[in-house]
């Protein structure tokens, strides 16, 4: 089991923001967490890491690869954070660091948890460039030479450099535009497969959820209100907020309203030659 | 080791290439190699006075005149020149082993350890220098140890103060989370993450502290509880010519000159030298400096 959460409950100066969620991740899973803003989605992914401030209270349970998580010591979540796990960011150009080289920081992983040779660490960095499309001249560029695709990618080659066996990815195509968010999307979904390996996708975008996960979870409030299949879940929401959530995204992302409310013909049409000039363009990048 | 001293290369060339940036290179490299030069020759031996010859002008005999005891201006202020170097450099050691002790703390996820350490250093910070310096010169009397270690812990804690805001920043940034995901230890964020962007704050406020320490130097030199009486230093040059300032002002415009350009000059400096190793402001770092560039990325 990739990820086991039982009864995890978050507060922060007494008042409870997460209120006991059960979330499971199988080996090589790709499970989808969604919600609103504030549901609670960002703060369950930062307790799985143990990446909390120690003034927020974290209890019941998060078995990471059979390691428990909640009240581990500082030196059991280094070994877990980078090894075990990898993470991918919300917002690629603020989760690097300015001063430091693109190779610098996707090879950190690998400095501290391997003890390989300098040569072999350049290397892998560039073959890991190489499989997450970016050219190895990006290797002694600075983020702010980068554009938002391109940190995402290095982003998502920092969280792979170790091969670990879960990835969480906190909405890391919020901060993208549409074409580049699907690139993004799939890069991390074919990595994430041809790895073998298990990803929790945190996103509030149900365009999203269905290309990159294939069961989720429904958050509301710091509750789980609905899991199931990605796409029986999409097309008939049981929950009437994960039903408002989808309704949203259709009419938001997708540009056309809920078939239940109205069956506008020409709405549907604009979605489809949307699409399709999503498609086009993607292909012209 | 060649990478460090090729950035160290592209570093230096960048602050040559600007004249706000070369004036400073050029006056501390100067006192480097006066000090240095100071330890083997000096025109006159320091020692050696002439009771017939006090308080002369400058000639081909005595370059910048002579003192009160008849002994060479110029090799005295040659040979202060190593003093207060040393004193600049351990200083800033000191000051900067400190700061960053304090800003450790200050920026630590600990809440309690993080704001002990706040109000402790805004405590500290309100005792003055010279009384630091007045209360180490009874055990330890006249000495360079009492202005370093005096002016090293308020400036130290001076650099906590100015520097924590920024270090904030770093430690709750959306990197340094990046970087404990990826397994990284709180040493590991202080030293790769938070140093690295708050270098630019602390070199600029260290060489602010650099220039005041050799007007620090001066002043309590002058007070008695400085450099002590017949080690040279420019403070000792100017606390023994200073009450003949009417009478003899050339013998104090000396070593007067010389501390108000090398306090210029460190102030120019920090700020050259920022610029210069910031990859935003400085093209010539952007290149070359992956992971098979410099080890570490050390001096940025």
């Amino acid at each position: 089991m990739g990820v086991d959460i039982r009864g995890l409950r978050i507060a922060i100066g007494g008042q409870e923001i997460v209120h006991g969620v059960d979330l499971t991740v199988g080996d090589g899973e790709r499970v989808g967490l969604i919600g609103s803003s504030g549901s609670g989605k960002s703060m369950i992914a930062r307790a799985m890491l143990g990446l909390l401030p120690p003034d927020v209270a974290v209890s019941g349970s998060i078995s990471l690869g059979g390691t428990e998580v909640v009240g581990a010591s500082d030196r059991t979540l280094a070994g877990l954070r980078g090894r075990y796990t990898g993470m991918v960011f919300q917002n690629p150009g603020a989760s690097l660091n300015p001063v430091l080289s693109v190779g610098k920081q996707i090879e950190l992983p690998l400095r501290l948890h391997y003890d390989l040779a300098r040569a072999e660490r350049v290397d892998r960095v560039r073959a890991m460039l190489d499989k997450v499309g970016l050219p190895p001249d990006v290797e002694g560029k600075h983020p702010h030479e980068l554009s938002g695709g391109q940190l995402q990618r290095v982003g998502i080659a920092t969280a792979l450099i170790t091969s670990p066996r879960l990835i969480v990815a906190d909405e890391p195509t919020t901060a993208l535009d549409s074409i580049t968010q699907r690139q993004i999307v799939d890069l991390l979904v074919s990595l994430v497969d041809g790895a073998g390996a298990s990803m929790l996708f945190i996103t509030h975008d149900f365009s999203v959820l269905a290309r990159a996960t294939t069961r989720c979870v429904v958050l509301d409030e710091g509750s789980v209100v609905e899991t199931g299949e990605t796409a029986a879940l999409l097309a008939g929401p049981q929950d009437e907020r994960t039903e408002r959530l989808v309704r949203a995204a259709r009419a938001l992302t997708l540009h056309t309203a809920w078939p239940d409310a109205t069956r506008d013909a020409s709405a549907a049409a604009s979605a489809q030659v949307s699409a399709r000039e999503c498609d086009e363009a993607e292909v012209r990048a | 080791m060649n990478d460090a001293n090729g950035y160290a290369a592209v570093v230096l060339r960048s602050m040559w290439r600007r004249a706000s940036g070369r004036f400073p290179l050029m006056v501390i490299g100067l006192w480097v190699l006066v000090s240095v030069v100071s330890l083997f020759w000096t025109p006159r031996p320091l020692m050696q006075t002439d009771g017939y010859h006090t308080w002369q002008a400058p000639s081909a005999e005595h370059w910048l005149g002579t003192d009160g005891t008849g002994a060479d201006v110029f090799s005295w202020l040659m040979a202060g020149s190593r003093t207060n170097l040393i004193i600049v450099i351990l200083t800033v050691l000191v000051a900067a082993a400190l700061g960053l002790l304090f800003v450790a703390a200050m920026v630590s996820r600990h809440t309690v350890l993080a704001g002990a350490s706040v109000v402790v250093v805004d405590a500290l910070i309100s005792i003055p220098t010279v009384l630091i310096a007045l209360v180490l010169a009874v055990p330890l009397g006249a000495s360079v140890a009492v202005i370093v270690i005096a002016c090293g812990f308020g400036y130290g804690l001076n650099l906590a103060r100015v520097a924590r805001p920024q270090a904030l920043l770093v430690a709750r940034s959306a990197y340094v989370e990046s970087a404990m995901a990826d397994g990284a230890s709180g040493a590991y964020v202080l030293f790769r993450h938070i140093v690295p962007n708050i270098l630019p704050v602390m070199l600029v406020q260290l060489s602010l502290s650099a220039g005041t320490a050799v007007l620090a130097e001066s002043g309590l030199t002058y007070l008695g509880v400085g450099v002590p009486s017949g080690t040279p230093s420019w403070g000792h040059s100017l606390a023994t010519t200073v009450r003949f300032i009417s009478v003899y002002p050339l013998t104090v415009l000396w070593p007067g000159l010389v501390v108000t350009v090398v306090v210029v000059a460190l102030n120019l400096f920090g700020d050259a030298l920022r610029d210069a190793i910031d990859p935003v402001t400085n093209p010539a770092l952007r290149q070359g400096t992956g992971v098979s560039g410099k080890e570490d990325g050390h001096g940025r």
